[in-house]
């Protein structure tokens, strides 16, 4: 008998004919992790959601809750009578309720698990104390999204399903919101899903992240691995943290790695999958890989220079043409003008050889 | 895959119901006619619709003019009296065109109120020469044309309404003058709404029975209604009814593809209502003429002529059983809203949870009872029903079932929502729309059932647009005349029916009461409805 808190096995999700995902296998084996399912939009990831919640029917495979089949090619239990909550991305409140009773519509809920949760506590939480009277019309899409995020934590579900929970709230009280709810999760030991676009989002809150490209679940990882490991070049791009410059595997028995690039010379670390001494390889090199060191010789031709707040991103050219990202603190005093030589520390030393 | 469940089943029911008088009105062609319809043919049948053409041409261009301008200086105009003619000029929806036409005649006969008029100004004369003699055609299209216009006159205000300040200010910013973002913005998007309003007058035009038959104007309704009661020929009046029908169901298209495109002129987030522009002193005198000319003719000219009636002729407020008119209105009133608006919410609650498209298309061809005139609709109400009882009697011996349909309430009920049936499906739908299908999906997950949500989010959310809907259905069935005189009970008289019995009969002073009371009580619904919409608004 399976003991995992959360299963899926086979799961094919549809909703159209692009809009589907395939053959996910995933499971949540202790009560109150967080995971959340990563991806570009339009991939399906709402129609995992849905279909974990019973608002549509899963295609194949099965999807279990602590040794309940709640859906499968036999079985397909009805959305009230899963004890699931799901927070839309969309305005869901009910229109002619003031936000206090939509709130409360989550209390009623008749088999709702015995966790305890404070309303108070929840609306001081969301900060949703000054629209309580409010009816959902008059306010904001981000008061609407906390208002729905409360309704269903006020719900006590056995499993939370958040769809976008943050995507409309203002990016000045979005991370704090984020740490506020992820610590309440936590503390109620509420078992939760997070469908996400925004990869700093789904690392944050979330134990283990799935990422979902061309209908599959590509990784499904601890959030730290799935960005310093990549398991394919796909989710790489995905992440859009760096590019893949192409080397040679020079030694990869010793316990530090070294790789060679015919202009950056040497690159030690570990690498994240073997591969024979001799063999070529596309190496991902992240903005953080590089590090600036004016003293260095090795130079490369600085062709672009973004201002991020904390810190620039130099982008240099190599004699071959690639183009390399490299982030420097914006207190560094010494900016680098376009076609000025920038200098790169050099050995270059790596963590993680993300190689492939 | 369709399921065939209870919402199927209904639906299915209601689509038959709705589809009967024209399937009646095509299946007459495939059966005997009197030798009436070659007689017509050659003699009438061509008189008919050139009339009902004429008519309908003079009809769209006067309402045209009148909702325009009215609806223009409203909206875009602050000047004295200008929030009070916005609700006013939708008043003379309460005066039906027969009773426009009781008022004309009334007005301008020989030493009819204006003769009256000039003895009491002028002193005794013989005015009647110089009084012209408005009747026949332009009578009728006077009185359709000032009972109608309010069609095109809320539709193109709300359009005007929801014209965004943005675009009137992009085109002032391109150089564009007042009359030049008028002409080139303001009145293009207005266009839809404008035409979905003159294709409403349209088919109230081409259905107008009372009007045209008191004016002795033959059109191809009084064909109808002569064909089956001066020469009892159901199918005839069912194969006029085909001629009628292809103008109406043109009319129909061209309304609803209308509406679709005025949705897309609907303003979206950003939007900012147009800043009226105020007018005092001399600028305020043309709108304020054209606007209280507008006022006095389409509805205070019927309303003071048939309460001057009623104070002259006094003795006729004895002779009419006004309690039982009364009475008798509020009976068909209560249960036809009650019986439409609960089979409308039941098919829309089944359409929305169902999501099946032949359900969706079965519920579409349900509202096109609408664009079926009333005269048509009691005919074919009557062909059919003869015919399933003849069928009946004739195959298993059943007892004649006649009297459940024809002149009973029951069977006017059924005609009613028959016609009605749109208007109330209509409305509810469109609140529905508001409602996302997330919310019933939220209150699903929050462990309320499908019976549940319905009572609990669906039926408050909507139960404001249902009152508004009880107010429009009743003040059609009030003003409701042809299907009313064709399948009421044996002397079950309504406003309408016993205002109409008495002007057929020459005692127009006495079809003044019941006339002012169908217009009371319509003033007060288009008030309440009104009124209503507006709150909604706010």
């Amino acid at each position: 008998m399976s003991k995992n808190f959360f299963e899926i096995q086979n799961g094919y999700f549809t909703a159209s004919e692009t809009n589907k995902v395939n053959n996910v296998n995933f499971t949540i084996k202790k009560q109150g992790e967080i995971v959340s399912l990563l991806g570009p939009s339009g991939i399906g990831k709402t129609t995992i959601l849905r279909t974990i919640a019973g608002l549509q029917k899963l295609s194949a495979g099965k999807i279990k809750l602590r040794d309940t089949i709640l859906a499968s090619d036999e079985i397909n239990i009805e959305p009230e009578n899963r004890n699931i909550a799901l927070s839309f991305q969309d305005n869901s409140l009910f229109p002619n309720y003031k936000v206090i009773d939509n709130i409360n519509f989550g209390e009623k809920r008749l088999n709702g698990n015995n966790s305890k949760i404070d309303v108070k506590e929840i609306i001081k939480l969301l900060r949703i104390e000054p629209i309580l009277e409010k009816f959902p019309h008059q306010i904001s899409a981000g008061e609407a999204q906390r208002v729905s995020l409360a309704r269903s934590l006020m719900s006590k579900p056995d499993l939370l399903l958040l769809d976008e929970p943050f995507s409309n709230i203002d990016q000045s009280l979005k991370e704090e919101i984020q740490v506020s709810v992820k610590k309440l999760l936590k503390r109620i030991n509420l078992t939760t899903i997070i469908v996400t676009h925004d990869s700093y989002e789904a690392f944050s809150m979330a134990d283990k992240c799935g990422i979902i490209l061309d209908q599959e679940l590509k990784q499904f990882d601890v959030p730290y691995n799935v960005h310093h490991e990549p398991n394919s070049i796909d989710v790489a791009n995905f992440l859009n943290k760096g590019i893949f410059i192409d080397v040679q595997v020079v030694d990869s028995e010793c316990a530090v790695h070294r790789l060679r690039h015919e202009e950056l010379g040497e690159i030690r670390g570990k690498l994240s999958n073997s591969f024979p001494s001799g063999s070529k390889v596309k190496l991902l090199l992240q903005p953080e890989d590089l590090i600036h060191d004016d003293q260095s010789k090795l130079k490369l031709e600085v062709v672009d220079r973004k201002f991020r707040g904390t810190n620039f991103i130099y982008t240099l050219k190599t004699k071959k043409g690639e183009h390399l990202p490299v982030f420097v603190h914006s207190h560094h005093i010494h900016q680098h003008e376009k076609s000025e030589q920038f200098g790169v520390k050099s050995p270059i030393y790596i963590d993680h050889l993300v190689c492939f | 895959m369709t399921k065939y469940n209870i919402w199927f089943f209904g639906s299915l029911i209601v689509a038959a119901v709705v589809a009967m008088p024209i399937i009646t009105v095509f299946s007459s062609f495939f059966t005997e006619t009197s030798s009436y319809i070659f007689i017509l043919k050659e003699t009438f049948l061509i008189d008919y619709i050139f009339n009902s053409i004429t008519v309908l041409f003079f009809v769209v261009l006067l309402t045209l003019i009148l909702g325009i301008f009215s609806a223009y200086f409203v909206s875009f105009y602050d000047f004295p009296l200008s929030k009070f003619f916005s609700w006013a000029l939708i008043l003379s929806f309460a005066v039906p065109g027969y009773i426009y036409a009781f008022s004309i005649i009334a007005f301008f006969e020989n030493y009819g109120t204006a003769f009256s008029l000039l003895t009491f100004f002028l002193g005794e004369n013989n005015y009647n020469p110089i009084i012209p003699k408005i009747d026949g055609l332009i009578g009728a299209i006077l009185s359709i044309s000032f009972s109608l216009f309010p069609y095109v006159y809320v539709l193109t205000r709300a359009s005007f309404y929801y014209q965004s300040n943005n675009y009137i200010e992009v085109g002032k910013n391109l150089g564009l003058s007042s009359r030049e973002t008028f002409f080139r913005i303001i009145l293009p998007s207005a266009r839809p709404a404008i035409i979905a309003g003159l294709a409403l007058v349209s088919m109230e035009c081409l259905s107008d029975f009372g009007t045209v038959s008191f004016f002795s104007v033959n059109t191809l309704t009084t064909g109808i209604y002569n064909s089956w009661l001066s020469f009892d020929d159901l199918n005839t009046a069912n194969q006029i009814s085909f001629i009628l029908l292809i103008f109406i169901l043109l009319l129909f298209s061209i309304e609803i593809y209308s509406r679709k495109e005025a949705r897309y002129h609907q303003p979206g987030r950003g939007f900012k209502p147009i800043t009226k522009i105020k007018l005092t002193g001399k600028k305020s005198i043309i709108p304020i003429f054209i606007c209280s000319l507008i006022f006095l003719l389409s509805f205070i000219f019927p309303v003071s002529q048939m309460i001057y009636w009623t104070i002259k002729f006094p003795k006729y407020i004895q002779d009419i059983d006004i309690i039982k008119i009364n009475l008798n209105t509020l009976i068909l009133v209560g249960i036809a809203s009650a019986f439409i608006v609960i089979i409308s919410l039941f098919i829309n609650y089944g359409s929305r949870i169902s999501k099946s498209k032949i359900l969706d298309y079965l519920t579409n061809f349900s509202i096109s009872g609408y664009a079926i005139p009333g005269v048509i609709l009691a005919v074919a109400f009557i062909t059919f029903f003869s015919n399933l009882s003849d069928f009946l009697s004739h195959f298993f011996n059943f007892k004649s079932i006649k009297g459940l349909f024809i002149g009973s309430i029951f069977g006017l009920i059924l005609a009613y929502f028959i016609r009605f049936f749109s208007l109330s499906f209509n409305g509810i739908r469109s609140s529905y729309e508001k409602i996302n299908n997330s919310i019933d999906e939220s209150a699903y997950l929050l462990g309320y059932s499908k019976f549940n949500t319905f009572f609990k989010i669906h039926v408050p959310y909507l139960s404001t647009n249902v009152i508004l809907i009880v107010l429009l259905i009743s003040l059609e069935v009030i003003k409701e005349l042809p299907m009313t005189m064709i399948l009421r009970p044996f002397n079950f008289e309504t406003f309408a029916t016993q205002a109409y019995i008495y002007a057929s009969q020459d005692l127009l002073e006495a079809a003044a009461l019941p006339s002012l009371f169908l217009i009371f009580w319509a003033t007060i619904l288009i008030l309440l409805s009104s009124r209503y919409i507006l709150s909604k608004k706010n």
